[in-house]
Formats: structure tokens, C-alpha cells, sequence
């Protein structure tokens, strides 16, 4: 309900600028539409009208052919171009190879065709005819060939920009398993999936979004797989999306989650290219924004969150101990003040005799209330982790000791707070690191209940579970239900939440997520491990 | 739309405002502000009044970690705050005269009766008890030989809370089974039966030259509220067995050559009692099972010998049947139906014990009881022959 009023707020808001937006929008695009003209000078004088204040511009004027009887002109951005892959594949063949060829072979070098089929030596160019396709191609890097006479250009897109290298992310370190991340240059993750799923149905869609910031963005599915009203559905939200930029994957999730007024997280994102891989596996869609290692992914389930790459590497039983963990850790850190609020404030008669005399004793010299206290601690916890996170890494270990020292005994010894209350909060943080996906919702969870275990104690508590349970219930994420598969209870499905089943047993894709009536199987049956009996038989 | 957004909002704030004030639970305390109660003791006072003594956790004083302003001093880590009132409820009002705070009784262990109250009815005193919200139906119920008060103030040497010590002795019953842990549902049942007699233990306090020790002597024998006597441990494991509560305990078998002792744990014991009317005579069946282990003996013979097994068994069924005669007697004595036959003859023959459930004070001494009590030796522990001179063994 809280969600709904969020959401209508925001759309009664929006709704003026979003006129204003849409005509200033189309005004610019005017001016961009019009054709190239053949005149070379006209062309060179309009884009240079346009660039006027970028001194980054590079127009290289020149003639060519045997007799340099052409005229062409080279645009390009300096920082963004590989001035020696111009010079090796543009330059050179057109003003030198183009001198050797003999007088008898004339060619007709007004056309682009023939300059892109004989003389280049390169791959990936575009031809526009456009002056706005010219302009997003210049801006994308890319190197521009005018030729007097032609009213095309080409656009050759050469080099890489400068990327970093392919390195292990910072997010989800594994113990076993691949230690490639992404990295913000999309095409080399496309390349990393890609490298993981070599199939003919990996399809790879390309929109460009961000009327400022023209960035690519892919969606990467199997097409063999993926719902096809699924990718509909995420073509149709990402064509919604009229902004200025994007800066960041996140930027995205905001304009396509199902729930934007929801705590809870629908669309996830990941850094490393085998989960990535998995969940296009499983009937997903990647969504990747040019310029962040984070990858979306939807539709994304409650589940998930709980989910490690690693699980599905090691072997079962201690993965299983350690779901089990996860699941408690985030029960923890988000009751964790809470219940030890309402148990001391309202049900003292529910603490064992011996521990309320501890904690009585504890409280003793304290001079706050219990879920003051709670506050003060939980606070402090908060700004320590923020300030230990945006600090240089030898600074940050400094406000981890400092804190450690002034949090944990400091105040315990001077009175202020109880010890019992050091050990819940302690306990509540770093339980809330054993569940990463769900940071945010259980920072907000935690204060949610301890005010509300301060408030009504235990009954409170049990009021904002259940609100939790059913807001968690009625989630959808692009049209799976977001606790899938225990709400709605779907026994295959659980073969990987509370315990994850060996690999040979889940024989089937999640069908929540694929919602498809054709092949559900990703393996053949049986394929339990068993030592070959018939050999045994034949050596007795 | 507009309006129906208004209206879920108004409903909203509606459910959050019932949620706090129809609950009806938000008595907030904080730790700081309550008296934690570990034991009650109840006394006669001066001119029929009642002096009732509640043992509160000292907090500042039984603080674990070193006290920086060292003002706590070296108390004791509790507290026996005594107050007087025609009432309970007015006593324990009374108190916060003394504390400052209200008394939290819901972790009170034990409820003491003193000689004199358990003497004149535990009855009228029991209903504050029953009736008070916070007040478990599971505190123990004893009985001081003499003054609850000198029983509470008896500090034990290994445990911090005379009532916390009190209650872990009768809690760990089990290891002689020579007495029971009654509690306020269980006295208030037997005392609702009207035919039951209700039995709790008796706390006494041995004074040796400069400690003193409390230790539960026996059972004392309520009837119809009002004490009339006292079981001794032999005798409370009487009863024991019959109502199938022994859990441990040690049997003490002379051998039949009158050499020594074989001495037997209990392991496991079963304990089945049938009625069997006939006429108007009333006979018990009491069928004892019980397994035991043979954990000591006092002489250099090997016991461990079927014939041997045979002999020490057929004497420790004796000694179990001796038991619950002497139980059985001690209730005829008193008059008062320890053991619940009445209940049962009311279960097996309702229609009967119409009539004779009035007279049942009466009919109760003429019962007779048939035991049959077996024991089984199931091991040696460690030993399969005792520790001898190589010599004396055959």
C-alpha cells in the first residue's frame, strides 16, 4: 500500500516536466535530421559550426587517387581516436596505395563503396547519410571520411578505448570458481559471456539510451530459452526511458523495477560473467550498460539473494549448511535489535533467569532506554561503515579500530551502553554482510522493527513480519513472483533454496522464470554418478 | 482514484493506532526499573499478620565485571526484603515501600511456606499465587522446617541465589528420587481432587560449626491444605514408585550371606497400578519394573554371577517393596491418599466410587496393596570381577 502512494506521488510530479522534456527533445532533433550534403566544404563547415567549442576536434583536409584529383577530409576526435591506426589503415592507403595504382585503372572514388571495398583496410565502419548518425558516430570514437562528391560519409570505428584489464571484482570473491568480473567497456564483457555460452541462440539486442550520453545498452538472452514476452516487456520498459544520461547500470534498474517504492530489490546485478551465464541459462535476461562491471539481470526472486555462484561448485552438504547460515544471518541482522528490544522492554518473563540477571546487571549503570540505546548503537554501527567505505583503505582501517576501541568498550566501561547490547548489534553486522544482495533492504528492515519492538515489543515485531511477508508476497519482478518457489510452492524449485540438491537432481529449469510449455529439462535423466557395475561383473 | 488513495491512507493510520491501543500489551519496563524476584517466602507474623519475605537479585553488587566507581560495594549479590500485610497482595505492595520498584515475580523459582503457615492451610495463601498474572503456574512449592525467612537467608557456598539453589535441589530429584519437585499447578490439581492428599518438600538447615547448608529433608504430607505430616527419603521413594517417578536412585542390597553389600543404581523404572474392586474390597495392583546396574560392592567375591545376579535381584525387589509399604503405611497413619488411589478407582470404576468417594477417609485404611516389584541387573559397569588378591578367586 505504502508503495502504491509512493508511486502515485512520483507520477502526479513527473507529469508537468514530462511535456516540457518532450519538446525540447524534438527541437534539436530537427536540426541533426538533415541529410549530408555532396559539397565537401558545406559539410566540413556545418560540423565545425556544430563542434565550434571543442578544441579536440581534428579536421584533416586532403587529396588523393593516382592523380589526387579527390578530395576527402578525415574528422576525428583526438582523445577518442587511435591516431596510429588512422595513420596505418586510413591515411596511408588512401594518400600512398592509392598513388601506385596505375593510370588504367580509374576509379571512381566519389563513392564511399569504392573507397571501403578497395582501398581501406579495415572492418568496422558504418556508412551514414545522416548528419546526426555522423555526429553520434564522431562522438562514439569513431573516425569520419568525407569525400567531395559523395553525400555519404563513412564512419570507421578503430581501436579500443582505453579499458582496465579483466580483473577479479571486488563484490563477490569466490574461494573456487572463475576470478574473471566484468569490466566497463561492454563489448569485452559481451566477449566474457559469449565465452561461456557458445551457441547460436545467444542473442545480443543493442539499444543506445541517454539522449546525452548515447549509451549502449544490450540485452543478452538465448533465444531458445528466454520467454519472448519477457524480452518484449524489457524492450518495451527500456524504450520508455527518455533521459539524459546513463550513468550506471543502476540508472536502468530505477526505470524498469516493477516496485520502485519497495525496499525489496526486483531486478539483480551481478559482477562476474559465469553467474551472468547461468541465469541467461536458466531463461533470463542480461541487461548490459556500457560503462559499469554491474550487470542486470531479471527477472530476479527472493532466492537469489541467498544464492552464491559457489554453491553450485563445491559440492552439496556443506553448501547446504551454509544456505542455512545465510537465511539465519539475514533473519538476524534485521531482528536482531528487535527481539532483544521487546524481550527485555516487554517480555522479561520469556528471558531464562540466569540471562535476565546478566543482562540486569549489564544494564545496570546505563542511563537510556533499551531501544535508545539501540538506536545510538545501530547509528554508530552505520557511520562507521559508511566512513570505513568512502575512506582511502589505510584511513578506513584507522576508523575500524577507533570505532572497535570507543564503540565496543569504551562505552561499555563508561556506562552508556551494555555490553549485552554491544554483542547483539556486533552480531546483527556481521550477520548483515552474509547476505549482500539484501544489504539495503535489511538496513531499512532493522530500523523498521526495532521501532517498531520500541513501540508495541513483540507484538509490533510480529505486526511488521507479517506486513514484510505479505508486501514480499504480492512482488512481482517482470512477471515472476518474487518468492517463487516457496510462494507459490513449486517442489522442483526447492530442490535449491533451503538445501541445494546435488547438480544431477535439478533436472529442470526454473519454470517461474521461463514459463514455458516446451523442453524444461537442462540434462538428461539419471545422470546420478555410480561406479560402472557392468565392468565389475566382467573382471569376476 | 484520488479519493480511493485518501481512503486507504485514513485506514492506514487506523490500523496503526488499533495496533497500539487494542493490543493491550504495551507495558513497556525497562530492565533498570524492575526487582527481579528469585523466591518467596511466607511466615506468621506478629498478631496474625503475614510476613512475607521476597529475595530480589542485588544487581549492582553480584556485577561480574569490575565497577569503576566502587561504590556497589561487597554485598550480597541478593536481597531479602520482608514485609507485612493481612494479605499477600498488600505484603507484596508493601515492599515497594522498600524498593523503590515494583516486584517482578514472573522469575520468581521457589515459593516457601513457613512451619506455621504450612500448619494452618497453605489454602487461603495459595490463591495470590494462582491468580497473579505474572506469577509462573511452575514455581516450586516447599515447606521450611521452621522459618522461610531463615531458609532464604541461608546463602549457599556455590551458588550465588539461595533460591536458585533451592530450586536446582529439587530439580535434580532424579538422582535419588528420594523426594519430588511439586509445583503451584500440581499442588493446586491435587488439592482440587478432594480425595488426593498433596505432598512438598521440606527444606531444613543444618548448622555446622560456622556454615550453614540447607538440604531438603523429606516430604511433608499435606491433607486438604493443612500439613499433617512428614515422609522420610526412603519413604518418599515409597511413593515414588507407585506413581512410576524414580528415575535414579541407589538401592542399598545386603547379600543373603550377610558378607557385604551390593550396591545398585537404578537405571530405568516403570511403575503400573491397577485397581481391583471386588465387592468392598479394594486391593492395588503395583507392578514395579526396574532396571539396575551393579555400580559397588563391598566384597571380594565375584558377584557377577547368574546365581549370584538371582539372589542380589529377588533382594532388591524386597527392599522396593519394603519401600512402598512403609510409604503405604505412613499414608495410613496420616490418612491422606499420597499416592492418589482415589483418582484412580474413580477412572477404572466411576460408578462405584459415587458411592464411596465421601466415605473414601474411611475405606482408605482397609486397602490392600499387592506388589510385585522385579529388578533386573543389566550390567557391571566397568568392572566384570571385583578388585582381589589373585588367591581368593577360584
Amino acid at each position: 500500500m505504502l508503495g502504491y502512494i509512493f508511486r502515485k506521488f512520483l507520477f502526479n510530479n513527473s507529469l508537468k516536466s514530462k511535456d516540457k522534456y518532450m519538446n525540447e527533445n524534438t527541437d534539436t532533433a530537427g536540426s541533426n535530421g538533415d541529410p549530408l550534403s555532396s559539397d565537401l566544404d558545406k559539410n566540413l563547415a556545418v560540423i565545425k559550426e556544430i563542434l565550434r567549442d571543442s578544441s579536440d576536434v581534428t579536421f584533416h583536409e586532403f587529396n588523393f587517387g593516382h592523380d589526387r584529383r579527390f578530395k576527402g577530409a578525415l574528422v576525428f576526435i583526438n582523445s577518442l581516436a587511435d591516431k596510429e591506426e588512422i595513420n596505418k589503415n586510413i591515411l596511408q592507403p588512401l594518400l600512398y596505395d592509392s598513388l601506385m595504382l596505375h593510370n588504367t585503372v580509374d576509379m571512381d572514388f566519389t563513392q564511399i563503396d569504392t573507397i571501403s571495398r578497395n582501398i581501406l583496410s579495415v572492418t568496422d565502419y558504418l556508412k551514414v547519410n545522416l548528419l546526426s548518425s555522423l555526429l553520434d558516430n564522431l562522438l562514439a570514437g569513431s573516425a569520419i571520411l568525407l569525400i567531395h562528391g559523395s553525400n555519404e560519409a563513412l564512419a570507421v570505428r578503430l581501436g579500443k578505448g582505453k579499458s582496465r584489464s579483466i580483473e577479479e571484482p571486488g563484490t563477490e570473491v569466490v574461494v573456487r570458481g572463475p576470478r574473471e568480473g566484468f569490466i566497463e567497456d561492454v563489448s569485452v564483457n559481451i566477449a566474457l559471456i559469449r565465452r561461456k555460452i557458445k551457441d547460436t541462440d545467444l542473442c545480443v539486442e543493442r539499444f543506445v539510451m541517454g539522449d546525452k550520453s548515447k549509451t549502449d545498452v544490450y540485452i543478452v538472452y538465448i533465444r531458445s530459452l528466454v520467454n519472448p514476452k519477457l524480452i518484449e516487456e524489457i524492450r518495451r520498459r527500456l524504450n520508455r526511458v527518455k533521459i539524459e544520461a546513463i550513468l550506471e547500470s543502476g540508472y536502468i534498474e530505477q526505470y524498469i523495477e516493477d516496485s520502485p517504492g519497495s525496499i525489496f530489490p526486483t531486478v539483480s546485478n551481478c559482477e562476474k560473467p559465469d553467474k551472468v551465464a547461468a541465469k541467461i541459462l536458466e531463461g533470463r535476461a542480461a541487461i548490459l550498460v556500457d560503462g559499469t562491471p554491474f550487470v542486470l539481470v531479471v527477472p530476479m526472486v527472493f532466492i537469489e539473494s541467498f544464492q552464491s555462484v559457489e554453491d553450485y561448485y563445491a559440492r552439496p552438504f556443506f553448501v547446504s549448511i551454509i544456505r542455512i547460515i545465510r537465511f539465519l544471518s539475514y533473519i538476524i541482522s534485521t531482528l536482531g535489535p528487535a527481539i532483544y528490544v521487546a524481550l527485555t522492554v516487554f517480555h522479561q518473563e520469556l528471558i531464562p533467569t540466569q540471562l535476565l540477571i546478566s543482562i540486569a546487571e549489564g544494564r545496570e549503570r546505563v542511563p537510556f532506554p533499551a531501544i535508545l540505546e539501540a538506536f545510538l548503537m545501530l547509528f554508530a554501527f552505520d557511520l562507521l561503515r559508511e566512513a570505513g567505505v568512502r575512506l582511502p583503505k589505510p584511513v578506513g582501517q584507522t576508523v575500524g579500530i577507533v570505532g572497535a576501541i570507543v564503540l565496543g568498550q569504551a562505552s561499555v566501561e563508561a556506562g552508556l551502553i551494555s555490553p549485552i547490547m554491544v554483542i547483539v548489534v556486533s552480531a546483527t553486522a556481521i550477520a548483515s554482510f552474509a547476505v549482500p544482495a539484501q544489504t539495503d533492504s535489511g538496513t531499512v528492515l532493522r530500523y523498521i522493527y526495532l521501532a517498531l519492538a520500541g513501540i508495541a515489543g513483540g507484538f509490533g515485531v510480529i505486526m511488521g513480519l507479517l506486513a514484510t511477508l505479505l508486501h514480499l508476497a504480492s512482488l512481482r519482478s517482470f512477471g515472476t513472483p518474487y518468492l517463487w518457489p516457496v510462494v507459490p510452492l513449486n517442489l522442483a524449485g526447492l530442490k535449491d533454496v533451503f538445501f541445494r540438491m546435488p547438480l544431477w537432481s535439478m533436472t529442470k529449469r526454473p519454470t517461474a522464470i521461463t514459463w514455458d510449455d516446451g523442453d524444461p529439462y537442462n540434462q538428461g535423466p539419471g545422470l546420478m554418478p555410480s561406479p560402472n557395475t557392468q565392468d565389475n561383473s566382467d573382471s569376476q | 482514484m484520488r479519493k480511493k488513495t485518501c481512503l486507504s491512507m485514513v485506514k492506514l493510520v487506523l490500523y496503526f493506532f488499533m495496533m497500539l491501543t487494542l493490543s493491550g500489551c504495551l507495558g513497556a519496563r525497562e530492565i533498570n526499573d524492575l526487582e527481579i524476584v528469585i523466591g518467596m517466602g511466607v511466615d506468621k507474623g506478629e498478631g496474625g499478620q503475614i510476613s512475607l519475605t521476597a529475595q530480589i537479585v542485588n544487581v549492582s553488587s553480584s556485577g561480574g565485571r569490575p565497577s569503576s566507581s566502587g561504590g556497589g560495594g561487597e554485598g550480597k549479590p541478593f536481597w531479602n526484603v520482608s514485609s507485612k500485610g493481612d494479605s499477600i497482595f498488600e505484603a507484596v505492595r508493601q515492599i515497594t515501600h522498600m524498593t523503590g520498584n515494583r516486584l517482578f515475580i514472573s522469575h520468581n523459582q521457589a515459593v516457601i511456606f513457613g512451619n506455621d503457615i504450612a500448619a494452618e492451610g497453605l489454602q487461603k495463601y495459595l490463591d495470590f499465587f494462582l491468580r497473579a498474572h505474572e506469577m509462573r503456574p511452575t514455581a516450586l512449592i516447599l515447606v521450611a522446617e521452621d522459618k522461610a525467612s531463615d531458609v532464604m537467608d541461608t546463602k549457599p557456598e556455590t551458588e550465588k541465589y539461595p533460591a536458585l539453589n533451592i530450586a536446582k535441589l529439587v530439580e535434580t530429584y532424579g538422582f535419588t528420587s528420594h523426594l519430588y519437585k511439586v509445583n503451584m499447578k500440581d499442588f493446586a490439581s491435587s488439592l482440587m481432587s478432594g480425595t488426593t492428599a498433596q505432598i512438598a518438600p521440606l527444606l531444613s538447615i543444618v548448622k555446622e560449626e560456622e556454615s550453614e547448608d540447607i538440604y531438603v529433608s523429606g516430604m511433608v504430607v499435606f491433607k486438604d491444605g493443612k500439613m499433617v505430616g512428614k515422609l522420610s527419603h526412603d519413604e518418599a521413594r515409597g511413593l515414588l514408585w507407585v506413581l512410576g517417578k524414580v528415575e535414579s536412585g541407589v538401592l542399598d542390597v545386603s547379600l543373603p550371606d550377610g558378607k557385604g553389600k551390593a550396591i545398585l543404581e537404578i537405571m530405568k523404572a516403570k511403575g503400573q497400578v491397577t485397581p481391583v474392586m471386588e465387592d468392598d474390597k479394594i486391593t492395588f495392583q503395583i507392578k514395579i519394573k526396574a532396571e539396575t546396574s551393579l555400580s559397588e560392592q563391598t566384597t571380594t567375591e565375584n558377584l557377577a554371577t547368574n546365581e549370584m545376579f538371582e539372589k542380589i535381584q529377588e533382594a532388591s525387589a524386597e527392599i522396593i517393596h519394603q519401600e512402598i509399604m512403609a510409604a503405604f503405611d505412613k499414608s495410613k497413619e496420616f490418612n491422606a491418599d499420597i499416592f492418589g488411589f482415589g483418582e484412580m478407582l474413580h477412572k477404572k470404576y466411576s460408578e462405584q466410587w459415587k458411592k464411596i468417594e465421601k466415605n473414601w477417609d474411611e475405606i482408605y485404611p482397609t486397602i490392600q496393596l499387592n506388589i510385585n516389584a522385579e529388578t533386573k541387573i543389566i550390567k557391571t559397569d566397568l568392572l566384570k570381577k571385583p578388585v582381589s588378591p589373585k588367591k581368593e578367586e577360584k
